[in-house]
């Protein structure tokens, strides 16, 4: 008879420790919608995160090993298009190459081989490129020494004396515009998680206001029975934080299965260009943080506005 | 123990529906509040119980000016007194056991304690096979005892309630009625607002008569005192 009694009273949530809300927040209206609203939010959330990873991996990637380097460039073409004698290409190879050697600015220089011309160009003819075909340049990888600061027209005016098809790339032009690039999506990946951010906090405010509203009277009466505005703001916060929580997670799973998806799709389409999906641990701790840091969000979102709401009350 | 000094109640720009109250309620006093409909009574009440703040006047509740109290110190004074409402004010999503149950959870009682006394007070007022019972489900009689039981389980130092013999039958409201008088004796101030005559005829306790917005106290032993004057 007392397990029956007791049974009873557990189903009835009012078992010691396990009672349910005071106010009647859990049959609100709109919860809901406030669910949904947050596991979309979460999920484009996870989409915005793991795009600002993949960009820096891919600006990382990009300048990676370029800084205080040049490459001196040996073309396979005259200007007028005529294709220059590979004979000659490698003498003018040679020769750039001792005056490089002769600079006090420079650490060391290395003709590049054609194993090296083919991981050089895989990013944007792929692993499997077919190099036989092309008329090669000759290729003199640069390293300048770190204190120094190499004087690159007089380099330039010292190579033309060996021809003046020979040029020299410090990268610096097209690592600014590739910087500045990544740097803007990035940028725009801020955006959109400041946004997602707003909209959460204004979407949780709109409905804990709301609930304010409907359930005035009997915020008054627990006020009236000696509630503290700490209690009721307790309830809602609770409440909030927890329809959060369960909403967050399950965006967040949902936008790691997507993200999962497009890394399996990207890595078989074989494009070395494309930037690499695969995520390190550092950005899945910080994706599986995500809907915890939305938790704290909406519950302080929560507490704010009934703190606010109640100081209007008697 | 409650003071009000010149108390004056409007609501927004309209006429004075309480003016210049002055009354003070000692520890462990008695008293009936009555008078004619429309006469001020819920609105008294309601200062009483800090629904209302006053727009003039001094309130002094327990020793301590409500007008410089924070919001925390308000809740605090409120967990000294029980209302009983003319509109019960129930929550009805929640069963008559955590109706009862949710001063002493605001209050933060262990879950034990809140179980026991729940459970004792709800068959004292007859309710014991009702308490997983949702209160909109309940007859009036049955939702007034849930909240004349939410009203004193605390055993408030100052009990106010609003026609808590309205819907109930004579034995039943007599029965409550000693329950008032018993909480009275063990030191409670209290409070009724009735029109209920039987009552008033049966308990002598003084009477705060209010008419008009203005309050007159007839206290039961100078009543008693000027029939025994007129005897002897």
């Amino acid at each position: 008879m007392l397990d029956i009694f007791k049974k009873g009273e557990k189903l009835l949530g009012i078992q010691s420790g396990k009672r349910r809300y005071d106010l009647p927040l859990d049959r609100a209206e709109g919860n809901g919608f406030l669910k949904a609203l947050i596991l979309m939010m979460t999920l484009l959330g996870v989409m915005a995160f793991a795009a600002y990873f993949v960009l820096s991996a891919m600006a990382d990637r990009w300048t990676s090993g370029l800084e205080n380097k040049a490459t001196v460039e040996i073309p396979a073409h005259t200007v007028d298009g005529d294709p220059v004698e590979s004979n000659q290409i490698t003498a003018f190879t040679q020769s750039a190459l001792l005056v490089l050697k002769n600079n006090i600015a420079v650490q060391d220089a290395a003709i590049m081989q054609k194993d090296d011309i083919q991981k050089l160009v895989s990013p944007w003819l792929g692993d499997n490129a077919n190099l036989n075909d092309i008329p090669l340049p000759g290729l003199i990888s640069v390293s300048f020494k770190d204190s120094a600061q190499p004087d690159i027209p007089a380099i330039e005016k010292e190579l033309h004396e060996i021809s003046s098809l020979i040029r020299i790339d410090t990268h610096q032009s097209w690592l600014h515009d590739v910087l500045r690039f990544t740097g803007a999506l990035k940028f725009g990946s801020v955006l959109l998680l400041s946004i997602i951010g707003m909209i959460t906090i204004s979407a949780v405010a709109g409905a804990v206001k709301s609930r304010i509203a409907v359930h005035k009277d009997e915020v008054e009466l627990l006020h009236l029975i000696g509630a503290t505005d700490h209690y009721i703001t307790g309830q809602f916060q609770k409440h909030t934080a927890f329809m959060t929580l369960q909403s967050a997670g399950a965006g967040t799973l949902a936008g790691l299965i997507a993200l999962f998806l497009i890394g399996k799709i990207a890595g078989s389409m074989d494009m070395a260009l494309l930037p690499d999906f695969s995520m390190h641990t550092g950005h899945h701790i910080t994706l599986l943080l995500l809907p915890l840091f939305i938790t704290g969000l909406s519950a302080f979102t929560a507490r704010i506005t009934v703190l606010h709401a109640l100081r209007r009350m008697p | 123990m409650i003071k009000f000094e010149h108390v004056g109640l409007r609501y927004g720009i309209g006429p004075e529906v309480l003016s210049d109250i002055d009354f003070t309620l000692e520890q462990g006093s008695f008293h009936f509040l009555t008078g004619p409909s429309g006469a001020g009574k819920t609105s008294l009440m309601s200062l009483m119980y800090l629904g209302r703040k006053p727009t003039r006047g001094l309130v002094t509740m327990f020793g301590q000016d409500i007008g410089q109290m924070n919001r925390d110190q308000l809740a605090g004074i409120r967990q000294r007194i029980g209302v009983v409402f003319q509109d019960f004010r129930l929550l009805d999503h929640l069963s008559a056991f955590d109706n009862v149950a949710l001063p002493l959870r605001i209050q933060g009682k262990p879950e034990k304690e809140i179980r026991n006394n729940v459970n004792e007070l709800l068959e004292w007022v007859g309710l014991g096979d009702h308490k997983h019972v949702l209160p909109n489900t309940m007859s009036g009689g049955q939702q007034q005892r849930i909240a004349i039981a939410r009203a004193v389980i605390t055993r408030p130092r100052l009990l106010l309630a609003d026609e808590p013999t309205g819907n109930l039958d004579d034995e039943i409201g007599f029965r409550l009625m000693n329950l008032f008088d018993q909480l009275n004796r063990m030191g409670t101030t209290v409070v009724i607002a009735t029109h209920n005559t039987q009552i008033l005829q049966k308990f002598k306790h003084s009477k705060m008569i209010l008419d008009s917005g203005t309050l007159r106290i007839e206290d039961a032993k100078s009543k008693i005192m000027k029939k025994l004057e007129g005897v002897f």
